[in-house]
């Protein structure tokens, strides 16, 4: 707790982060060049339908508990007047 | 009919033989008869943490094999009445047993003995398949490492796969550490892993000196790690007992927790 004072993470929280990082692409079994791909992949489909940045989409696995999921997110550009 | 329980965790080096010995040991003290197997072949380890090294004659190659009787095989561990030890093959590749032939050889024990405890060796791959091929359940043993508890994740995976019942151990916690910051608590590592917890034993060094001498640390006497290990061996056999002590920080930590602004419930 002193640490919110100090505003530095103790290894312990920083061991916590790595490892929610590294069981969620574990548990999925898949590598970074992968999940690069499918990002291109998804983003292209996206910008099928609205303009899109396609460099500023940004897929994450997200490891809580045993439960892992794919969040996607893409800003959308508002519709031009 | 007896239990089987595989000790397993994917990493080397976190305390599975140790680990195996000593809640064998508690075991057997709390009056049950217990087998251990040691199911690292190539790499045999248990007999020297037992300190039974100078009397093995078979080995549980030989037995599979058919070269001669499982009873035969057993060493007998005269510190107490109702311990054995199944040695590893020592020249042996890891193929030479097969999980069918761990099924069997388990299942014959269960019928003698009310406790078989399976040491697995490190890695997922041929051994660690016949180490959990004849278990009822498995313990995985984690030390709060990044290291140990992603491959302690990788097997719980498997296990998950294959059905088993699987409870957790965390290894060498130091209170002093998770107080400062600088290691994970046990409920860090309930939390990623999502298992139940049996046990967690604390760092000490009086372990070092029973491996030392081949002595299990539960027949040594009273240091913390071998209490922590005989309340684990009453829960295993069904035992109801108090849980572990509570690592995960002192008392600003946990009146921290209570105001809800600490860094466990942040994170």
């Amino acid at each position: 707790m002193w640490n919110m004072f100090r505003g530095k993470q103790s290894s312990r929280e920083v061991a916590k982060g790595r490892l929610h990082l590294v069981l969620a692409h574990d548990r999925v079994g898949l590598e970074g060049g992968k999940l690069q791909e499918m990002r291109r992949e998804i983003a292209a489909v996206i910008s099928k339908y609205v303009p899109i940045d396609v460099e500023a989409v940004e897929v994450q696995i997200e490891s809580k508990s045993r439960a892992t999921e794919l969040r996607v997110s893409s800003p959308l550009p508002a519709r031009g007047g | 009919m007896g239990r089987a329980i595989v000790i397993t965790s994917g990493k080397g080096g976190v305390g599975k033989t140790t680990t195996t010995c000593n809640l064998g040991a508690a075991i057997a003290q709390l009056g049950m008869s217990v087998v251990l197997i040691d199911a690292d072949i190539g790499l045999r380890n248990l007999d020297v943490v037992m300190g039974l090294e100078n009397r093995i004659v078979y080995h549980v190659v030989d037995v599979v094999k058919g070269k001669c009787t499982a009873q035969k095989a057993l060493i007998k561990d005269r510190r107490l009445e109702n311990l054995w030890l199944l040695p590893a093959s020592q020249t042996d590749d890891k193929d030479a047993v097969t999980p069918a032939d761990m099924k069997k050889l388990i299942g014959e024990l269960k019928a003698t003995y009310d406790y078989v405890l399976i040491d697995c060796p490190a890695g997922i791959e041929q051994g660690f398949k016949n180490a959990i091929a004849g278990a009822d359940e498995a313990v995985v043993v984690a030390t709060p490492e990044v290291s140990s508890i992603r491959d302690a994740d990788r097997v719980v995976g498997l296990l998950a796969a294959q059905d088993l019942p699987t409870r957790l151990i965390v290894n060498r916690i130091s209170a002093h550490l998770v107080k400062k910051g600088d290691m994970l608590s046990q409920a860090d590592v309930i939390e990623i892993l999502a298992l139940e917890l049996v046990g967690a034993v604390p760092l000490d060094e009086h372990v070092v000196a029973s491996t030392n001498k081949g002595m299990p640390a539960v027949l040594e006497g009273k240091s913390v790690a071998a209490r922590e290990f005989q309340r684990i061996a009453k829960r295993l056999i069904g035992l109801e007992v108090e849980t572990a002590p509570e690592t995960g920080g002192g008392f600003f930590a946990r009146i921290g927790r209570a105001l809800g602004f600490s860094s466990a419930t942040a994170a």
